[in-house]
């Protein structure tokens, strides 16, 4: 028989031995495949995609401008993200309420804000919380930044309703310079200079009236334009036709132009009296609120499916379950050969570290495969987790995060003199796992040199490329995939090493 | 080649090996300051028993590791197939079966499975099933193999521990206290087993606390406190002890003090005499074979009427307790 083959033989008896001590353990095995199931099944049904809702209480200053009723108005503004807890104008007593936890927020409305405005500097809302959580405080602070949105517009909203109102001052005026300039044509083709010159004095009284009213009214509607960007290249097309207006009216009490000349200015005038008064009209018919707010978004994704919040989270707890799974039984595989006192029997057999390592990389393989075949089948067969893409891709990224994370356990195994420093070492890798995989959060939001960190985690690879897969349904990306099994080889390498160091030297 | 003691080497008659597996010279072990084992030098010949006896902490186990390559000697040479172990290749290991003092294999595999394990680590092929229940039903285990290795008892965790060293049928065999905690019928089976071993021509090292099983060895190192204090057969062990053979002289009539004084004056008669009854006397003489009829010759001219002649063989317990009696008052 070869050596080769006898190889095979003493590899295999490190296979056959790690899976009947883990079959021996059913209530382990069973916890693992069972534990990630049913945590994701329960985050499913208990996760609510909601914002947390805030009793506030607001105080109002009796100095305020803004009444008791206005606050309430506003705080329903927010949607359901506040609760009108009541207005006071004791702020002491108010951060009392909030110290007992009676309340969640308070909303103490600036008492001066009108004197503030006038000096240029913009009145401000204070919010008070007891919060500690950071996730809370930004919510809280997104909140304010919201609340003084809704006044805002609620403001400007009051600005639009007035210059609607205003407008209809200003069509009457268009109206009456509209029938000036008819009367002052009538009067100049029939020769009477004098009714001209009366009609053209009442034109450009008409004509002052409208530029003064203009500036509240039609203004916001020159600024819509603007920002839709629909006024052709003219910057302020309001602006500018009340600019000709005024010019062409003044320049019609010149009396050195011919009459021809005066008829064709007096023409100009009429047409941008009537775009003027269109434009009145277009101001009128649009809703306030579209006016002060006249924008708003709607997101699509091109993504073939918008997976639900477990959906999402269902790929990362796969990677990191199988990496917790495979870092920690190859972490405490060999110490515990060290433990028991095989190490010395391994030493006088013809065993190498090459054939203990691979059968123990072998059996771990197959184990982790099995339960992360057995929960993959439960997530996209019983929680119904979308699996877009190719089953032998996400096949092979399972197996290159199995085999990353045994290189790491192996490693941290050879190092370890006890059991509980395995464990602790294993526990480690975990805690980094969950804050630098992008397992709770987005790898985008760690400083570039950390995430030297979570490139060394197998969890960032498998949880990427598995939602890639599952969840768009999209080949993995390849580079990435290299990446991990490169780190894998080079665990292996090291793990190699110091195994054989372990096992072929004496002391 | 020449073995020496180290404690005693003028009182040693070296013994002779010509074909020696294993070799060790000068072998000395330290840990930090503490010194395990002190200029250890012995030969193994090939196809014999060689007992390694010494109490507790007496540096047995160490000397086994070092003989095995599981540690390094801080000084001394050891060869083992005419090659350090520590450069051993897979081949020459498969040669080697060891059984480590204590249980190392796997509590939660079976007996069987436990086996199968060990035979696999050796490369035994795939069809080794008749060679394991065979290695099983020798140490009585049989029957047991389905059980747990953490449900059976401790003698039991020995037996397979033995049988895990046999299974590849190894030609050098390192055997730490494989007796322990084995019932005597179930020891004198595996003694027997031993020589049948030997017979078969595998050699065998094998340590003991029990120095009555010194006596189914060819060969017996007698280690204290880290040194070899001797090396020879086991008659040899007990001429050493006692300065010579000793033999029982009994009469009809009881012994006067000048027939005891004549006695004693005899050539062949080591100066120790012990009187044990007040007509029998313990002597120690160079030779037990060539002192009995002597003795008898002497005693017809002096006309004592002679009961019983016979050589007595001290057991190895007092063999034992004597060498290191020896040991300390020679410091």
């Amino acid at each position: 028989m070869g050596n080769f083959f006898r190889g095979i033989i003493r590899a295999s008896s490190f296979f056959r031995k790690e899976i009947f001590e883990i079959l021996r353990q059913p209530r382990l095995v069973a916890t693992l495949v069972l534990g990630p199931f049913l945590i994701l099944f329960i985050f499913g049904i208990g996760y609510r995609a909601q914002s947390r809702t805030l009793r506030t209480l607001f105080v109002v200053q009796p100095s305020s401008p803004i009444a008791a009723q206005d606050v309430q108005e506003y705080g329903k503004s927010t949607g359901s993200l506040l609760i009108y807890a009541g207005v006071t104008g004791n702020q002491n007593e108010a951060l009392d309420q909030l110290q007992r936890g009676q309340v969640d927020l308070v909303i103490v409305e600036p008492g001066d804000a009108t004197s503030t405005i006038k000096n240029n500097q913009q009145a401000v809302f204070t919010l008070y919380h007891h919060e500690i959580d950071p996730v809370q405080v930004s919510y809280i602070n997104y909140l304010g930044w919201l609340y003084a949105d809704v006044v805002n517009q609620q403001v400007l909203r009051s600005f639009a309703v007035q210059g609607q109102k205003d407008a209809v001052n200003l069509h009457t005026s268009l109206q009456e310079a509209h029938q000036n300039v008819s009367a002052m044509r009538q009067a100049m083709q029939s020769g009477d200079e004098t009714l001209a010159q009366q009609k053209q004095q009442g034109l450009a009284s008409n004509v002052d009236a409208v530029s003064q009213a203009v500036g509240v009214s039609l203004g916001l509607l020159d600024s819509l334009q603007q920002t839709k960007g629909t006024n052709g290249g003219n910057a302020n097309p309001v602006k500018s036709t009340l600019t000709d207006l005024r010019q062409n009216t003044n320049q019609l009490s010149d009396s050195t132009g011919t009459k021809d000349e005066r008829l064709v200015r007096l023409d100009k005038i009429d047409k941008d009296i009537t775009d003027l008064d269109g434009k009145l009209a277009e101001f009128q018919s649009i809703d306030p609120s579209i006016i002060v707010s006249p924008f708003r978004n709607e997101t699509k994704s091109i993504a073939n499916v918008q997976p639900s919040i477990s959906d999402f989270f269902a790929p990362a707890v796969l990677a990191l379950l199988l990496q917790h799974l495979a870092v920690t039984f190859a972490a405490l595989s060999i110490v515990r050969e060290r433990d028991v006192g095989t190490m010395e029997l391994f030493r006088v057999s013809p065993l190498s570290a090459a054939e203990a390592l691979f059968g123990k990389y072998i059996s771990y393989m197959v184990f982790g495969g099995v339960v992360a075949a057995i929960l993959s089948i439960l997530l996209v067969f019983a929680l119904h987790v979308p699996m877009l893409g190719n089953w032998w891709n996400f096949t092979l990224v399972i197996a290159a995060v199995l085999f990353t994370s045994l290189g790491i356990g192996f490693a941290i195994s050879i190092v370890s003199q006890t059991d509980s420093q395995a464990v602790q070492y294993s526990m480690i890798i975990l805690l980094a796992s969950v804050f630098f995989s992008g397992f709770i959060m987005s790898l985008d939001m760690l400083w570039e040199p950390v995430r030297v960190i979570s490139w060394l985690l197998p969890t960032t690879y498998g949880t990427l490329l598995l939602r890639d897969i599952a969840l768009r349904g999209i080949d993995p990306n390849w580079a990435l995939l290299g990446g991990l099994i490169a780190i894998g080889l080079v665990l292996m390498l090291i793990s190699w090493r110091l195994m054989r160091r372990l096992i072929a030297s004496s002391q | 080649m020449a073995l020496a003691s180290p404690s005693e080497p003028s009182q040693l008659q070296p013994v002779q090996v010509k074909d020696s597996v294993i070799s060790a010279q000068h072998l000395t072990k330290k840990f930090g300051d503490e010194t395990a084992v002190q200029d250890v030098s012995f030969d193994v010949p090939r196809a014999s028993i060689f007992g390694f006896i010494g109490p507790s902490g007496s540096g047995k186990t160490t000397t086994v590791r070092l003989l095995t390559g599981v540690y390094t000697p801080t000084d001394g040479q050891v060869l083992v197939f005419d090659r350090s172990p520590a450069k051993f290749s897979q081949g020459e290991r498969a040669r080697l079966g060891y059984m480590p003092q204590l249980f190392v294999l796997y509590p939660n595999l079976t007996v069987w499975e436990n086996l199968n394990f060990a035979a696999s680590l050796y490369g035994m092929g795939l069809f080794r099933g008749k060679r394991l229940k065979k290695a099983l039903t020798f140490v009585e285990l049989y029957e047991h193999r389905s059980k747990l290795a953490r449900n059976i008892s401790g003698g039991m965790l020995r037996r397979l521990s033995l049988a895990a060293t046999l299974v590849h049928d190894p030609q050098l065999l390192f055997l730490d206290e494989p007796t322990a905690g084995i019932d005597p019928v179930l020891r004198r089976k595996f003694w027997d087993h031993f020589r049948e071993l030997k017979n078969q021509g595998r050699t065998i090292f094998i340590t003991t606390q029990y120095v009555s099983e010194a006596d189914n060895c060819d060969l017996v190192g007698v280690q204290n406190n880290g040194k070899l204090l001797l090396v020879d057969t086991p008659r040899g062990i007990r001429h050493h002890a006692y300065g010579g053979d000793m033999v029982d002289f009994r009469t009809t009539q009881p012994f006067d003090f000048q027939a005891e004084a004549m006695l004693r004056s005899l050539s062949f008669v080591r100066a120790k005499t012990v009187r044990t009854g007040s007509n029998s006397m313990r002597i120690i003489v160079d030779q037990a074979s060539t002192a009995t009829p002597e003795l008898m010759g002497w005693a017809q001219q002096q006309n004592i009427q002679v009961q019983a002649v016979e050589e007595y063989m001290p057991s190895f317990e007092d063999v034992f307790v004597e060498l290191v009696r020896r040991e300390v008052s020679h410091g």
